[in-house]
């Protein structure tokens, strides 16, 4: 099957393309710049005047695992206001802030996303969190590991273990959970929790003997060596806490100029200063982003209104509650591994906290210079749902839109940030950067993210117009994999999506300490803790597809 | 041949480190001998020359016949109920798109109870913990009722009382206080010397709980009169309080089903007052009967906990409205299809409906069933996917057998291609 694509406008920033009319085909399920000698076109669609890019990534979205079924089950009330109807080829559904997995794949693909990552997957929690994505249609799934406070790795580095066989076990637990990425969340945090610890600062030494410095540093390390291609992705210490700004510098600097990706940073940024003993730090934190190239950074921009946040930092989760809204909580602690904390929030315009917390995402969106190391998510749910990504977008390209809301924000807010006085506008290049190219490459996937030959057909194609907003909600055509799904913002084809995963080899000598700890601690046996690849096939319900690791 | 770190669906804990011996189609147990962990197994062996057969009406006949039979039933149904969902995720899976396909109601058959849980974390939310985290951090563990120790058999042995721990010796030789009625003093572990018992002269269970909330937040210094059973509460306060981790063990089947809600509510609230300057969490038990699996499948996949109702096209969840027991005692459904896959006892209640039965190999059920489709058991006949208690950990279960029993998810998923 060879479809042309007529005329249309293409931002694909992997080659430099910004905004040239030209054609482009789809040859089965790849995408080429010509016509196949041995083939002809069997259907073409003129796109004249219409914007092109690849299909979107959303590198940072709470979409599958435990926590996920908590934040539905806590958000009934939103879940039975969105009902989701379905049809003869689509399934029903429900839920705004935290959809059902089947109208979670219909919405993203509606909004021209091809492939979505959950950032948090716990490694006991990770056959749930497979099963839950393989029932997510439409987009390609992928996750990151969960490091960082599990006992095993924690003695580890207190007893002195081996750089190498702590790359080993990092290996081990990737190719046991079937994930393309390590993320570490509060790094010792959650588990000083457990300890009835409150508060863990990145240069502290915590009831594991170490610091969280130490695990950042030697999980950077190990990544790194591995050579897996996304960079450690870290959730910060002290989230939400007034100066939390210092210890995301102390976690940025603990990579040791090593890789190393900040999450939802804008929940990382704040400073004591003002009255209110709360103050935006985007300027500091947008600077050292600038000024250090090895650090990438997703912002988790809030926006106004209801939502909820689940998390794997029990310890800030549990600081965070009694301002949650409505006033219930759940805090989990989980299988020696981590935890969860799960509060809903209900962000106001005329909070000052909240109204900053706007602000300062977007000061870190406009004062980072460089769109490949600045990622446009909203931590879905947590910042607010996914869905909110078009609006997020305006806010970006339209100074006086974004200026219009700002005057209407908590008068203390405005006082303290220097948001309106910012010039900048997100082009449309900028923006197929930080949500196709910047995501694809931070991720190792060679055929995501741009539209060059022999990338998979994943194609989203935009109707030109003034409101930016309109157009990044309903796009007028998607492709997954060469598949017409979405046409003038509606589903039109199902399809299922793969699961993106590596595989960095290891000495398989540490499966026998970890047989051990296994059978003397754990309460699921060593071979049925590891996801095999049939498994993710035969049972889990999706398909993976490995990515090259480059051993450093 | 012998088949190790089996997984067994027959309790929440999913214990996953069994031997199984299995020749032709005879399976036995071989690491505990736990009676009710035996008999689960002893209940799948089946003869190869009676192999079960579908029967519609009573008569055997091939699958494809009961199927299109089935299939005719749930054409003409016009509120379908599908329900007992006493099976793995992908049968459970299927069981939705199958209600979904319908317009019918689907709920689990212990609904009522699974619906307690669901309504705390809906409400207030919960503090809860894992097993391997008790296993390995707490040091002091209040149980419930002395029964959750016999309905969760390896609890005391694989949990409570670990060979090794990860942390000091407290967590490995831990302080363990069954609470219970003064009456009931029977439990498996009397006069063990790591567990000490505590019985209070109260009506129910329900009311220990309550007793218990009463004393820990009431100030000390506000009692007229402190009783026996009051001082003993009040020490079992203070020894919390002096310890580093402290898990609340109950089972939701042990309260009273009027109350059990408003039981949980109050013992709940009362952990996260004390987790106001203490750690101490909750690990309430169940999933003996694949609750948890149907619970987490039917949230992720409609966004809802089980009763789903698809007439209109959407899930609703109204617990009320679509009690699926209820809606049978009530007549209002107008047919059954019932899915246990685990145990033969596991048969549908009696309901004067047409009745589809997707069922357990050895299981009989009466003769008014008009469809019984006899299937294979999910970590023994093939491959399937539990939920643990916590709802945490998922394990995988094993095919340790060839019986050529076709798996739930099959039947269901052929059952919808037909309608």
């Amino acid at each position: 099957m060879v479809i042309k694509l007529t005329g249309g406008q293409i931002y694909d920033p992997t080659h430099n393309i910004d905004g040239q009319v030209k054609d482009l085909y789809i040859v089965d399920d790849k995408i080429s710049q010509t016509v196949p000698n041995n083939k002809k076109i069997d259907l073409e669609y003129d796109i004249n005047d219409y914007i092109v890019m690849a299909g979107a990534i959303d590198m940072h979205t709470h979409i599958g695992g435990g926590k996920v079924n908590i934040a539905r089950t806590m958000m009934l009330e939103d879940q039975l206001a969105h009902p989701d109807y379905g049809s003869n080829s689509l399934r029903a559904g429900n839920g705004h802030i935290v959809p059902s997995t089947f109208s979670t794949g219909y919405r993203y693909a509606e909004m021209g996303y091809t492939a979505c990552f959950e950032p948090a997957v716990l490694p006991v929690n990770a056959r749930q969190a497979h099963m839950e994505m393989a029932d997510i249609p439409m987009i390609d799934k992928g996750g990151y590991v969960l490091l960082g406070n599990d006992d095993y790795l924690l003695q580890m580095i207190n007893k002195g273990a081996s750089q190498s066989a702590i790359n080993d076990y990092v290996a081990w637990l990737l190719d046991a959970a079937q994930c393309l990425g390590v993320k570490v969340v509060n790094a010792g945090g959650i588990h000083a929790f457990k300890f009835n610890q409150r508060r863990l600062d990145t240069d502290e030494i915590g009831p594991s003997g170490i610091t969280p410095r130490q695990i950042i540093s030697t999980l950077s390390q190990a990544v790194y060596d591995l050579g897996i291609p996304h960079p450690l992705h870290v959730h910060a210490s002290n989230l939400g806490i007034p100066g939390n700004f210092e210890s995301t510098l102390a976690t940025m600097s603990a990579a040791d100029g090593l890789p190393i990706h900040l999450t939802h940073i804008q929940f990382h940024s704040y400073g004591t200063e003002g009255d209110h003993k709360f103050s935006s730090a985007a300027c500091q934190i947008a600077e050292a982003i600038n000024n250090q190239p090895n650090v990438t950074a997703d912002v988790g921009q809030i926006m106004f209104g209801q939502t909820i946040t689940a998390s794997a930092d029990t310890m800030m989760q549990y600081f965070g509650h009694s301002h949650g809204y409505p006033k219930k909580w759940t805090i989990m602690d989980i299988e020696c591994e981590a935890g969860c904390g799960v509060v809903p929030f209900k962000y106001r315009d005329q909070s000052f906290v909240n109204a900053l917390q706007w602000a300062i995402g977007l000061e870190i969106f406009l004062q980072v210079n460089d769109p490949w190391r600045v990622f446009l998510t909203t931590d879905h749910p947590n910042g607010a749902p996914f869905t909110s990504y078009p609006h997020l977008i305006k806010l970006l390209m339209d100074r006086s839109f974004r200026n219009d809301i700002f005057c209407n924000i908590h008068p203390d807010a405005q006082k303290l940030s220097n948001l309106a006085s910012m010039q900048r506008e997100y082009s449309l290049y900028e923006i197929a950067i930080m949500t196709r190219a910047a995501p694809a490459k931070i991720l190792g996937l060679k055929d995501h993210g741009h539209l060059g030959d022999s990338a998979k057909a994943n194609i989203t194609i935009y109707r030109k117009q003034d409101n930016i907003e309109q157009m990044f909600t309903r796009p007028y055509m998607v492709f997954k994999n060469g598949v017409l799904i979405v046409k003038d913002g509606n589903v039109v084809e199902t399809v299922q999506g793969i699961t993106h995963v590596v595989k960095p080899d290891f000495d398989r000598a540490i499966e026998k300490p970890l047989n051990k700890y296994f059978e003397d601690y754990q309460t699921i046996a060593f071979s049925n803790f590891k996801i095999t690849a049939d498994e993710m096939t035969d049972c889990i319900g999706s398909e993976i597809q490995v990515h090259p690791c480059k051993l450093n | 041949m012998q088949y190790d770190y089996v997984t067994c669906p027959h309790c929440g804990l999913l214990c996953d480190d069994l031997s199984v011996d299995v020749h032709d189609l005879s399976v036995q147990l071989k690491t505990t001998n736990h009676p009710v962990c035996k008999q689960a197994y002893d209940d799948a062996s089946m003869d190869r020359n009676a192999l079960p057969s579908p029967l519609v009406n009573g008569n055997p006949t091939s699958l494809q016949e009961s199927l299109v039979t089935a299939a005719n039933l749930l054409k003409k149904s016009r509120q379908p109920l599908i329900s007992g969902m006493i099976t793995d995720v992908q049968a459970c899976r299927n069981a939705i798109a199958l209600t979904e396909m319908v317009g019918g109601v689907i709920d689990h058959a212990n609904g009522s109870r699974m619906r307690i849980s669901s309504a705390i974390m809906q409400r207030m939310g919960e503090i809860k913990t894992t097993l391997s985290e008790v296993r390995n951090r707490a040091d002091c563990i209040v149980i419930f009722g002395a029964n959750v120790l016999n309905k969760f058999p390896r609890l005391y042995d694989r949990i409570l009382s670990p060979a090794q721990s990860l942390g000091s010796g407290k967590t490995k030789k831990k302080k363990i206080i069954i609470l219970d009625l003064a009456k009931d003093v029977t439990s498996l572990h009397t006069n063990d010397n790591d567990v000490s018992h505590m019985y209070l002269d109260v009506p129910s269970l329900d009311s220990l709980v309550h007793k218990l909330v009463y004393v820990f937040n009431k100030p000390v210094n506000t009692f007229v009169e402190i009783d026996e059973t009051t001082q003993a509460l009040l020490d079992l306060h203070q020894s919390i309080l002096k310890s580093q981790y402290t898990t609340f063990i109950w089972s939701v089947a042990e309260f009273k089903l009027e109350t059990a809600e408003h039981t949980i509510q109050a013992i709940t609230q009362c952990i996260k007052k004390l987790m106001t300057n203490i750690r101490c969490v909750a690990l309430p038990l169940g999933g003996s009967k694949a609750e948890i699996t149907a619970s987490q499948v039917s949230t992720w996949q409609t966004g809802v906990p089980l009763p789903v109702a698809f007439m209109s096209g959407a899930p609703v969840h109204d617990p009320n409205l679509f009690d699926g027991m209820k809606m049978l005692e009530n007549n209002e459904a107008d047919t059954l299809v019932w899915i246990a896959t685990y145990s033969s006892k596991d048969t549908p209640p009696k309901a004067d409906i047409p009745t589809i039965v997707i069922g357990h190999p050895n299981m009989h059920c009466e003769s008014s069933t008009n469809v019984f489709i006899p299937t294979g058991i999910p970590g023994i006949d093939h491959r399937g996917l539990a939920c643990r208690t916590d709802g945490i950990a998922t394990l995988p279960l094993k095919s340790i057998r060839n019986s050529e029993l076709t798996a739930a998810c099959e039947v269901i998923n052929q059952l919808s291609k037909l309608i």
